[in-house]
């Protein structure tokens, strides 16, 4: 009898504790930034979202922490992007132990999902990689988040089933407001259709698919090997036949491979951001954009 | 050709003023023994830039350089004042010790700043292809400045002297060259930046004596490698620092194999080129051996020689084979073909023309897929055609290769025949 008493009062003393977390919001983790703010976007104050790729860090390169771990252990969703961007998630998750967190477990979410992929090269599909390759930078695209958006819904709705009308509600209006500002972004970007840029790297296929950009050419044409000569001089041929007058880089993309091709041409760096947080005004999914649409029609603007 | 020179003329520049100063500090950093000091070195330069970043400051702003100056002396001040240890532990261990943990600090620190990776990249990744022309005209008259420093403190900054007036001369050794190589790594990346330290004073170590003139046999050796490098970076348009490092690697052991050929320059040259050729057909014998042994593994010197003359293919192959084999080839190359066509049909819609809808990308990619399969399927028929060609006929063919094997070095039969002929007698 004794023992039941005790056992009654801890249990008392638990329950601020397990209120808490039964009334209070969804733990959803995900693994960048741009998924942290659109589950946000749907998710509203009844999610708890958080990325663990710090904003502005490389999420390929990303190397996992300890904390990690914690951060997934009760996660009441794991979101990724899939396409073999964040690669180092599924060894975490094997770590973590949780069936239902790893790959087609009902609290896993793989966000590329019904996005059609842009650069498919064809090559190797094997075990554990679905998706064979792709360009993984598909966030960039505003009609994706449409998707995007779509799939978080619906697996918000397998978690917390008696929340769809909220989360429903909210994902129609961010989808209103999303749609307003993209015809503002498409008629900003109109004087730049077609225009040839140059990127340091091939981030921008979705964006460019969207709003109708020509890039005609990379300065790194492969991940992480740093530019030949013959590539160079094709490209400052390239960027004098054509009149190519803008340089696109990312922030954590080397400054001074940019600079040199500005400095012979005249043209002008336009740093973007790829992620959320990249730069500090991208603070949410709609104002990355709005960055990026406003610095790419200046640099348009304000170039020789 | 006028291309190459444009774009080509500011790095070499750079490279000469490059190996000038760090020919010089190479020769005092190997009398020294501390051969990757450079490396300790430009980390700490790039924890002092990390550390400017998190206080706020612009990656290219006066505060920035203070910052990695600062810390470059600190390190300085460090390395000499531990010498006098160097007795009970090599200075070189405490020198990796300092790498790591400036390396492990400035991950440390960047990985409470977003937006910080970059200022390690900035400093330790530069690029000598994109070396511009006011970074260059910076660099030249401090590097002359502090050659002139070292020229007229002469021996009392190459480290023997001991005691006080010792420290002094070894903190002035380090915070100089830590200058020297802060602002070199950032210009020309670590790796670069090592070769240009280490190799040309290596190769003026091989071939003199005197400082002197080992100092211009290394300049002249370091230019010539810059000069090969750059230009065979831009023939096979490969990445310039790598194949730089790669040139000046080649050079060295030019120098090496050369050295020995001063004195009795045709006999020593006859011995080399039995024992070349006693290598390659050795080679050869191991390669006609592991064809006989496993003709479905890969097979190296098989596959060079395939790929350099086809016809070595064709004479083992038969009709039947080779039609497969060709026909798999044109399928090959067809499918990569279109690869290629409906990739630049997709590219060239993102921006002219009708925009694809997504139905449309799908259907694009869907193919794409397929024709890679396709292509693989064929490859993977090009390589079991020829496997099973080589099974076949392995035996004719190792026979070959041994052949050439003795061809290449008939003093292998004759000696093997004096080895046989006493047991005969006996």
């Amino acid at each position: 009898m004794r023992i039941a008493w005790i056992g009654l009062l801890l249990a008392l003393s638990l329950v601020p504790a397990a209120g808490a977390a039964g009334t209070a919001a969804l733990r959803v983790v995900s693994t960048t930034t741009d998924l942290q703010s659109l589950v946000e976007a749907v998710g509203g104050e009844r999610v708890a979202a958080s990325a663990i790729v710090p904003p502005a860090q490389d999420p390929e390169e990303y190397q996992p922490r300890p904390q990690d771990l914690n951060r997934l252990r009760d996660a009441a969703l794991v979101v990724r992007v899939g396409v073999d961007y964040d690669l180092w998630l599924d060894r975490l998750l094997a770590q973590g132990g949780d069936p239902a967190l790893k790959r087609g477990g009902a609290r896993y979410v793989d966000a590329s999902f019904a996005i059609a992929l842009l650069d498919v090269r064809g090559s190797a599909v094997g075990p554990g990689h679905p998706h064979g390759s792709g360009n993984p930078h598909y966030w960039l695209d505003p009609e994706n988040a449409e998707i995007i958006t779509g799939t978080l819904l619906e697996a918000l709705a397998r978690v917390d089933g008696g929340n769809v009308r909220y989360y429903e509600r909210r994902r129609n209006a961010f989808l209103d407001k999303l749609k307003s500002r993209r015809q503002a972004w498409t008629r900003t970007l109109a004087p730049l259709q077609g225009v040839p840029l140059i990127a340091y790297h091939n981030n921008w296929a979705y964006f460019a698919r969207r709003f109708r950009l020509n890039f005609a050419g990379y300065i790194e044409a492969k991940p992480g090997v740093p530019p030949s000569p013959a590539h160079l001089a094709g490209l400052l041929a390239a960027m004098r036949t054509q009149g190519i007058r803008i340089i696109v880089r990312q922030p954590y993309e080397p400054e001074r491979d940019a600079r040199f091709l500005a400095e012979r041409t005249g043209a002008r760096v336009v740093t973007l951001a790829a992620s959320v947080g990249a730069v500090a005004q991208a603070e949410n999914y709609l104002s990355l954009f709005d960055h990026n649409v406003t610095a790419l029609a200046n640099g348009y603007a304000g170039s020789p | 050709m006028n291309d190459a020179v444009a774009l080509l003329w500011l790095p070499f520049a750079a490279s000469i003023v490059l190996v000038g100063i760090h020919a010089y500090f190479g020769m005092r950093v190997i009398a020294r023994g501390v051969i990757f000091v450079d490396l300790a070195l430009a980390q700490i330069a790039a924890l002092g830039a990390t550390v400017a970043f998190m206080l706020g400051h612009a990656a290219q702003s006066q505060a920035t350089l203070a910052w990695s100056l600062g810390f470059t002396l600190l390190a300085a001040l460090l390395l000499a004042s531990t010498r006098s240890l160097s007795a009970r532990i090599p200075q070189e261990a405490l020198i990796g010790v300092i790498y790591v943990v400036a390396a492990a600090a400035s991950f440390l620190l960047v990985d409470k700043a977003p937006q910080g990776t970059e200022h390690i990249k900035q400093i330790l990744t530069g690029n000598i292809l994109t070396v511009g022309p006011g970074e260059l005209l910076a660099m030249a008259p401090l590097y002359a400045g502090i050659g002139f420093l070292h020229w007229l403190t002469g021996v009392r900054s190459a480290g023997s002297a001991s005691g006080r007036s010792g420290w002094a001369w070894d903190f002035f050794f380090f915070a100089t060259f830590g200058v020297v190589v802060t602002s070199s790594v950032a210009l020309a990346g670590v790796l670069l930046v090592f070769s240009f330290l280490i190799i040309p004073a290596a190769i003026g170590m091989l071939y003199a004596e005197r400082p002197f003139v080992q100092l211009v046999i290394g300049w002249i050796a370091g230019t010539a490698a810059s000069l090969a490098g750059l230009a065979a970076s831009y023939a096979w348009d490969l990445p310039t620092g790598a194949t730089m490092v790669c040139a000046f690697g080649i050079a060295l052991a030019c120098a090496g194999i050369l050295r020995p050929l001063r004195r009795a320059p045709m006999a020593k040259l006859r011995a080399a080129a039995s024992a070349l050729r006693a290598t390659f057909s050795l080679c050869l014998a191991a390669s006609a051996l592991w064809l006989a042994l496993s003709p479905r593994a890969d097979q190296p010197l098989l596959d060079s020689i395939e790929s350099f003359a086809p016809a070595l293919r064709a004479s083992y192959l038969s009709a039947n084979e080779r039609t497969v084999y060709d026909e798999a080839e044109l399928y090959s190359d067809r499918h990569r073909r279109q690869i290629e066509r409906l990739n630049e049909m997709e590219t060239a819609s993102r921006w002219q023309g009708r925009a694809l809808d997504d139905f449309e990308v799908r259907r694009i990619s869907s193919f794409l897929q397929s024709y890679g399969e396709m292509r693989k399927g064929e490859e993977f028929v090009k390589r079991e055609v020829r496997a099973r060609a080589r099974e076949r006929r392995r035996w004719w063919l190792a026979a070959a290769l041994i052949v050439l094997a003795l061809l290449a070095y008939p003093e292998a039969a004759l000696r093997a025949r004096r080895l046989l002929r006493p047991r005969a007698q006996r």
